[in-house]
């Protein structure tokens, strides 16, 4: 029931302000119960599907279509996992951690030297062109130039390695990684920049010794932000690569789902392996990344 | 990296506006460099191949504008940029206020929030290709969903219907990102300092004062660059629409990028896919100027800004 | 889409998952080797059975021709229709091109990039002999043959569910008047006349094929096929195409079956559970149908036959649809010395008595005649025996039609077969045969 009341909800969003209205006399001291009860409702919502994704990658194929979708198996079976993990798992995690560290870190660097000189040289006709160009490129969909990147990857040589997509992911992770860390550095109080110029450091030091510590937050947000936009892609990997070896976990589920098209559970499973680990990586370092989030975009 | 392309423009430290006085240009160079190989080039090609006629297996022939007339004067065009706006339009009013209410009330220090907050940031970890896959299980007629819970008005035809699959994909792209914006206005709530709400409490300010007096205001940079987040990125959405509808039914969830991966992946229309990428890319640079327009975001600072 | 036909998956579960794992840890989709002058390169499809049986055909070559060894590189399905286009587009295409003939193979002759087999196939004549004769339709372009046909045939099955026609004392459908009365008949006691998984538009094609080709003959679609103006147009086609409206609107097929994908076998699930009574697919959904089905195959509840004939149609009731083969191509960039490796290979090693055996122990029908023998002990020897003999006894087996098409028109023949099956606001015959006439010959 909670489900259709928000789906509707979703589709319209009015009904919202007018019950906040019609409470507008109560004191603030209460609790927020509309946030409340929309937290919670919201809480069902995301946690329905994901239910049923945990459940049925314990199903058997033959068991997924005999038995009602939202009731546990009444056989459980490790079956999909072991099928999983021996279709070379292993292999498909370790290239999506490669390629994931391969393109964010050298993206985040470089965006942030960027931003950096950006900041820094304010006034400086290249690097005004320089901001507008990353600016425009923020509307550039990865999509649309899909087809000369993958020219140029051919003509590079590079087809069918990690490196063609590291290479475009990079690319395309600098021009929100330069607006978020430009407005970032903007807020550095100019005078220790001075202070460091007094004491005759460099602006390659200044970048490292002043910017880079209190810039960290952003920088973990925008860190965070490209992983998971470069973990998950879907698009590059599928234009760029082709055999097995260099295959990433997107495109691998993707491909079970082909081979696998009789087995829905099989797919499911590897959507848990899949979102296990980083699971485990957010519940652990929420906290930074929440204060990433605050400093990078919460203002 | 950097020795893919030399700086494009002689980098001369100037004393400009007083900010600086060693060179830092040459610091933007290597993100310039892999930005213009990879970002840049490839544009410059794609408009070039919106001049030709090109199968993707024979000879790359320049034909003049045969690709702008043929796709300009098919109806596809004119539906698809309207799918596209309805998505994009749509997907930001169902995220934003859902988004900012779930902001505003996990920014509350409860414990149980934070652990609340854990669960919703699950969606943002399934890949689009996962989450389509899932979605499409969950809304099959009679093993999905409706068939789960005995609820008979989930039994749709929801992905034959224009409207219903149009309000999947919505659904599900709210789904997916409505976590990650939240924690956004998390972040943005947290930092409203509560002097403010002292204040407006001395002077007697309710609940819902507070809220669109100081809390709403306060977050006017959020919202922005949240917004600029969704509707940006909503001309992007390939991977989740491709394999939750296909753009289907008929071509009722056809957006853009889905247009062009099409035209030239499936059926061998490299020029006129071209043509749609550029247009593709004309959209996406008026909105962000819009935008920025909107933002009225300049060179200061935001604090001072605010 | 086109894998899913490939394999007739009679053996998926967990059998083939394993062989695919044991395949997946076996390192780089490159194996075999050696630069000598005569060593040929050959990309072929991931995906069992079908994979382990073209390795091991490469195998078995290599071994008894040291000198002129096949280099085998695997792509997965999707992968591969972009890479194999990109590389003959370069002119690094390799020696031995495996696809799907027609629409894909014609755009390669046009481009002059595959050999001419015409008079080879002449010369070696128990070659072409020992196979079926619908399986060169697809190979033969403007009537000279570019392709070596090879693996197996996957017609299209009107399948249904015995259980439910006897209580309901329905008999299987003889004609298309038939069909429309099951209709009636299963519509009023709450039961689907036809699964469908609708949105795989491909899956809406075959009603279409089959209409056409009753009604018509094969005639009219060879006539698109061919590019003739307005081919579209002929009468036959707005019959069936009007045939086909009218079994819609008679809520033929299951509810909602707009938003079912076949990739999910839904819509198989719906025919062995009882909830559809019909169900036209392909041969391969049997596999799966027994091994997801729990007792419905076994016990011997599914019903197969050829589709029925239209009262008063033009067409062969023997002709079927569907996919009458494999084909192996050779580039004509490649070298003289590589050319006569593959040659070699065509004519020892593809399709010998070890890869049929292969073949039909996977539970496939190779395109080989005379097989019936050796699947006569098997659990399924039934339903191979009526694969074979739909297969073998077709006046014409037509070849789907989004693969006989160029990749452009089969796109937009799709896109309107969506438009079409679309059960509210679904576009007119007459606007899809117009539709269809603006992209003949594209």
């Amino acid at each position: 029931m909670a489900t259709l009341t928000t789906h509707a909800r979703t589709a319209d969003p009015s009904p919202e302000p007018e019950a906040t209205l019609r409470r507008g006399s109560r004191r603030w001291t209460q609790r927020n119960w509309i946030g409340g009860s929309f937290g919670w409702v919201w809480l069902l919502i995301v946690m329905v599907p994901i239910y049923w994704i945990v459940i049925t990658s314990f199903k058997t194929s033959s068991n997924y279509f005999s038995q009602n979708p939202m009731v546990p198996p009444s056989e459980p079976t490790l079956e999909n996992y072991r099928l999983v993990i021996e279709s070379d798992f292993a292999r498909y995690f370790l290239n999506t951690t490669i390629v994931t560290v391969g393109a964010v870190i050298p993206a985040v660097v470089i965006s942030f030297m960027a931003s950096y000189a950006i900041v820094r040289g304010t006034g400086q006709r290249f690097l005004r062109y320089t901001n507008s160009l990353f600016l425009m490129g923020l509307a550039i969909p990865l999509q649309a130039v899909i087809i000369p990147v993958y020219l140029i990857i051919i003509r590079l040589k590079m087809y069918d390695t990690l490196g063609a997509i590291i290479l475009p992911s990079i690319a395309f992770a600098i021009p929100l990684s330069v607006l978020v860390l430009t407005n970032f550095i903007r807020d550095v109080p100019k005078e220790l920049f001075e202070s460091m110029r007094m004491d005759g450091a460099t602006e390659w030091r200044t970048l490292w010794s002043l910017a880079f510590p209190l810039t960290r937050p952003a920088l973990m947000t925008v860190t965070i932000y490209q992983g998971l936009l470069t973990w998950n892609n879907f698009l590059l990997p599928l234009v760029l690569t082709q055999s097995p070896t260099q295959r990433t976990l997107p495109l691998a589920l993707w491909s079970f789902q082909g081979q696998y098209s009789v087995n829905v559970p099989a797919v499911l499973a590897s959507v848990v392996l899949t979102a296990l680990p980083i699971l485990l990586m957010y519940a652990i370092g929420r906290r930074q990344l929440l204060s990433g989030l605050t400093a990078g975009f919460g203002k | 990296m950097t020795a893919l392309a030399p700086p494009p423009v002689g980098v001369r430290p100037t004393t400009n506006g007083g900010r600086s006085n060693a060179p830092v240009a040459w610091m933007a160079v290597p993100a310039l460099a892999m930005f213009l190989a990879f970002g840049v080039v490839p544009l410059l090609g794609v408009l070039f191949l919106s001049f030709t006629t090109w199968d993707g297996i024979g000879e790359i022939q320049p034909s003049g504008l045969t690709s702008w007339r043929s796709v300009l004067s098919d109806p596809g065009l004119p539906h698809a940029l309207w799918v596209t706006f309805l998505i994009m339009a749509l997907s930001w009013l169902a995220q934003t206020p859902l988004s900012l209410l779930i902001g505003v009330f996990l920014a509350g220090r409860q414990r149980y929030r934070e652990f609340l907050a854990i669960l919703y940031f699950i969606p943002l970890l399934l890949s689009s290709a996962a989450l389509a896959i899932t979605f499409k299980a969950l809304l099959d007629p009679n093993f999905g969903l409706g068939e789960g819970l005995g609820i008979e008005l989930l039994r749709q035809d929801w992905l034959g219907e224009s409207k219903l699959a149009m309000g999947v994909v919505i659904f599900v792209v709210s789904w997916q990102f409505i976590p990650f914006h939240s924690l956004i206005y998390q972040g943005g709530v947290r930092q409203i300092p509560t002097s403010m709400y002292e204040a407006a409490e001395i002077d007697g300010a309710g609940r819902l004062r507070k809220f669109f007096s100081i809390t709403l205001p306060q977050l006017k940079y959020t919202i922005i660059t949240s917004s600029t987040l969704m509707v940006v990125g909503s001309l992007t959405f390939f991977d989740l629409i491709f394999v939750l509808t296909a753009g289907g039914p008929g071509d009722a969830t056809r957006a853009l990028a889905l247009d062009m991966y099409k035209r030239g992946f499936q059926a061998n229309l490299m020029g006129p896919a071209s043509v749609i990428a550029v247009i593709l890319v004309l959209v996406g640079l008026g909105l962000a100027l819009l935008l920025r327009r909107l933002g009225g975001r300049g060179d200061e600072s935001q604090l001072e800004g605010a | 889409m086109i894998s899913r036909r490939n394999f007739l998956n009679l053996g998926v579960g967990a059998g083939a998952a394993a062989a695919l794992a044991a395949c997946g840890s076996e390192g780089p989709g490159t194996s075999g080797g050696g630069s000598k002058a005569g060593s040929a390169s050959y990309w072929f499809l991931t995906g069992q059975p079908g994979e382990g049986i073209r390795q091991h055909a490469v195998d078995r070559f290599n071994q008894a021709n040291p000198d002129a060894k096949i280099t085998a590189t695997t792509f997965q399905n999707d992968a591969y229709k972009t890479r194999i286009k990109t590389a003959i587009g370069a002119g690094q295409a390799p020696t031995i091109i495996w696809g799907w003939g027609g629409g894909g193979l014609k755009s390669y002759v046009e481009a002059g990039q595959v050999e001419d087999l015409t008079d080879w196939f002449g010369q070696n004549a128990a070659v072409k002999d020992r196979l079926f004769p619908t399986a060169f339709g697809p190979a033969t372009i403007n009537g000279k043959i570019y392709a070596m046909p090879a693996e197996t045939v996957a017609p299209i099955v009107l399948y249904y569910n015995k259980e439910v026609f006897e209580k309901n004392g329905a008999k299987a459908p003889e004609t298309w008047d038939d069909v429309m009365n099951l209709v009636t008949l299963f519509n009023g006691k709450g039961i689907a006349p036809f699964s469908l998984g609708g949105q795989s538009r491909w899956t809406n094609m075959m009603w279409m094929e089959f209409l056409f080709d009753r009604i018509g003959g094969s005639e009219v679609f060879q006539a698109i096929f061919e590019g003739k103006a307005n081919a579209w147009s002929h009468p036959a086609a707005k019959e069936a195409l009007t045939k086909l409206r009218q079994l819609i609107d008679a809520d033929g097929f299951v509810k909602g079956y707009a938003t079912i994908t076949a990739d999910s076998n839904a819509d198989q699930a719906l025919l062995y559970r009882g909830r559809a009574a019909m169900m036209l697919h392909g041969a391969w959904t049997y596999g799966s149908m027994s091994n997801d089905g729990g007792d419905f195959v076994k016990s011997g509840k599914l019903g197969y036959m050829n589709f029925p004939v239209v009262t008063g149609g033009k067409g062969d009731p023997s002709s079927t649809v569907g996919n009458p083969g494999q084909y192996y191509s050779i580039s004509s960039k490649a070298t003289a010395e590589q050319k006569e490796t593959a040659k070699k290979f065509f004519k020892d090693t593809v399709l010998n008595d070890a890869e049929v055996k292969e073949w039909i122990d996977s539970g496939n029908i190779p395109i080989v005649k005379g097989t019936e023998s050796s699947f006569a002990s098997s659990k399924d020897a039934d339903f191979l025996k009526f694969i074979y003999d739909t297969s073998a006894n077709a006046k014409n087996f037509a070849q789907s039609w989004d693969q006989a098409l160029s990749p452009t028109a089969a796109e937009a023949l799709l896109d309107n077969i969506a438009k079409f099956f679309q059960k509210s606001g679904g576009i007119s015959p007459d606007q899809f045969i117009t539709n269809m006439n603006g992209v003949i010959g594209k």
